[in-house]
């Protein structure tokens, strides 16, 4: 017997007038997994993840969630599944806690004590009893995530988490979700940062105007990924340009900034840097300007064309 | 943020088969909406206006050496508490009664633009109906609930201050104190029926246009058009089926004899004016995309 996929979107499109935000995208994800939907602003992240939770309605294209789909089940397809689209949005002239009370009698009660659970999580504690229009904008995004755990779902969709928050509020959503992840949680998110997927997720789509770039496993992605790229300023440009003729493996140029751009293997980069150093030639600076990773994000998103090659069905096969 | 402790039963985490959970239900959705509402400043505010207002005003007509002739029942408004509460029921119906139920009404869906909150409640366990149900109730609620306390200070100010001789009905006719008092209650009940259909005419523009100020202002100013409209000459037929003529039809409990047709015709206009209001509401909310906050 397969297992129910937790996230099941097949072919699905939606319009904004003329404006295609979704077209025939397939997502398929796997219970269990932590799924990366990455791209860029106006991909259709949101309105794919909207799709999801209902509250738009695409225009073809099939969605279930755990083997449940709108038509049939209606809000019984959010039954175990949890999370927010965008910013979490609350009533700013209630608590935090009237809040989560609030959203708890709309999920049919949660069990005692949760509610004192989740604020203990997101470190809400000691403001729970404040309004919430007082609130930071990151004290919302913890809110966010604690009235979603308050669901204790077995799915969490979180769209661009970390948005907003700063390097600290970043690196704690982070640890949370991962967390989350390692607890059995299976986790949806969507980012456009291609570090934030590469640290946190198993598998990811590409999204790119509305389609599908690129859909496999991280490993996947790291084999299409071109050499890394650096930057280097040296004591003598001009004879690292003439000895890097020599060394095969790296391509050297000079910046108009008169740093030379390096891109190679890091292998053969670090022999190049070994032959300067031999030379005589010092090394003043030296920079990793985008990781492999990133720049394949750019080469995917950059130009319209899917790369169709990695469009086959890989999350069924991911599933065997 | 701390470390996560175990909240996920290990055996529902690990199964791999459908969630079933318990659901919310319009009752839970009747309750959050009520402690919405109570949370907040304007339906308190409204509601000590519906049981304030009507004192200062009651005691300022008290004291007018000259009584509002023009209008019905002022003549004996100043010397006669049965006639001033009528006098002020005529005066809340012109705008008043529309106003004070369309701050919850125009308010109560809007407001979840206005916050951004439909992603919120719309991605828990309750359905939009359920939702779309809470609200109506919660406005309709209110609505009884401020006109209920209107007319029973109004009323007893009225008797209080000015007191409760017998009445001089619209035909002529002297009504003892106790059947006035009777007639009075009830004409202040037969604007109930209006005044849902003004509760529902709110939410219905609401609904439509997102903005809690077009959901309170925009139901006032239709009201007002409609009285305007009532009182132009040669247009009996249109004049039946404005929700404001239905304002008017306790007249006829005054007269002798007395006549209730309008009562009956009222309440089935009222009755069309809600249901086609709920209903394209309704049709709005079930369909419509979330797509801000
Ligand atoms: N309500 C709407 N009306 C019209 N167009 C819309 C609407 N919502 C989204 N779009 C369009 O759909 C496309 C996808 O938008 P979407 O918000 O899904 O992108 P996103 O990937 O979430 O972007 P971001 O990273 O900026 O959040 C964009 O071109 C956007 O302009
Ligand atoms: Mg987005």
């Amino acid at each position: 017997m397969t297992p129910t996929l937790a996230v099941d979107a097949t072919g699905v499109t939606k319009n904004f007038g003329p404006v295609r935000a979704v077209d025939e995208i397939t997502v398929q994800v796997a219970a269990g997994e932590v799924y990366g939907v990455l791209g860029p602003n106006g991909a259709g992240k949101t309105t794919f993840l909207r799709m999801l939770f209902g509250l738009i309605r695409p225009d073809c294209g099939s969605i279930r969630v755990f083997d449940k789909s709108w038509d049939q089940a209606g809000v019984g397809v959010l039954d175990g599944v949890a999370g927010f689209i965008e910013s979490p949005r609350f009533y700013p002239y209630l608590t935090g806690r009237a809040n989560l009370e609030g959203l708890a009698l709309l999920d049919g009660g949660t069990r005692a004590g949760l509610i004192k659970e989740v604020l203990d999580i997101v470190d809400l504690t000691d403001r729970a009893d404040r309004k919430v229009g007082g609130y930071s904008y990151g004290m919302r995004q913890r809110l966010g995530v604690a009235a979603s755990l308050l669901r204790e779902p077995k799915l969490l969709v979180l769209d661009e988490p970390a948005n907003g928050l700063d390097p600290a509020g970043i690196r704690d959503m982070r640890a949370l979700v991962k967390r989350l992840a390692a607890s059995g949680l299976t986790v949806l998110l969507s980012s456009h940062d291609m570090g934030e997927v590469e640290e946190i997720c198993d598998n990811v789509t590409i999204l790119n105007r509305g389609s599908v770039a690129f859909h496999g496993t991280i490993a996947q992605l790291r084999t299409m990924a071109p050499d890394p790229g650096y930057l280097l300023a040296t004591t003598d440009d001009r004879r690292a340009l003439a000895l890097a003729e020599h060394h095969h493996g790296v391509d050297v140029s000079l910046d108009p900034d008169a740093a030379l751009v390096v891109t190679g293997r890091r292998s053969e980069v670090s022999a190049f840097v070994a032959a300067l150093m031999r030379a005589d030639v010092e090394l003043l600076g030296f920079t990793e300007t985008q990781t492999p990773l990133e720049a394949l994000f750019f080469m995917l998103t950059d130009d319209t064309r899917p790369t169709s090659a990695h469009r086959s069905n890989q999350a069924q096969e991911a599933l065997r | 943020m701390t470390a996560v402790q175990t909240h996920m039963d290990p055996a529902v985490r690990e199964s791999t088969v459908a969630v079933e959970r318990r659901r919310g239900g319009l009752g839970a959705a009747l309750r959050f909406e009520v402690r919405k509402l109570r949370a907040q400043y304007r339906g308190w505010a409204v509601l000590a206006g519906a049981v304030l207002a009507p004192i200062p005003i009651v005691v300022i007509i008290n004291g007018q050496s000259r009584p509002p002739k023009d209008t019905l029942f002022g003549r004996f408004a100043t010397d006669n508490g049965f006639a001033l509460t009528l006098l002020i029921l005529g005066f809340a119906t012109q705008w008043v009664l529309p106003l004070l139920t369309a701050i919850v009404a125009g308010d109560i869906f809007a407001s979840e633009d206005q916050h951004g909150t439909w992603k919120t409640v719309l991605t828990r366990s309750t359905s939009r109906a359920q939702i779309f149900w809470a609200k109506t109730l919660t406005a309709c609620g209110f609505a009884v609930l401020v006109l209920t306390l209107l007319a029973a200070s109004t009323i007893a100010s009225s008797l209080l201050i000015v007191g409760h001789q017998p009445l001089t009905g619209l035909s002529g006719q002297t009504i003892g104190a106790g059947t006035a008092l009777q007639l009075v209650t009830a004409s202040w009940a037969t604007t109930l029926a209006p005044t849902l259909g003004f509760t529902c005419l709110a939410i219905v523009l609401s609904v439509w246009f997102r903005n809690p100020a077009v959901g309170i202002a925009t139901p006032v100013v239709l009201g007002m058009v409609m009285v305007l409209i009532g009182g132009l000459g040669g247009i009996e037929i249109i004049r039946p089926l404005l929700l404001t003529t239905s304002f008017e039809a306790w007249h006829g409990l005054f007269t002798q004899p007395r006549f209730t047709g309008p009562l009956v015709e009222g309440l089935l206009v009222s009755a069309a004016w809600s249901v086609l209001s709920l209903g394209a509401a309704f049709a709005i909310v079930r369909r419509r995309d979330i797509t801000g906050g």
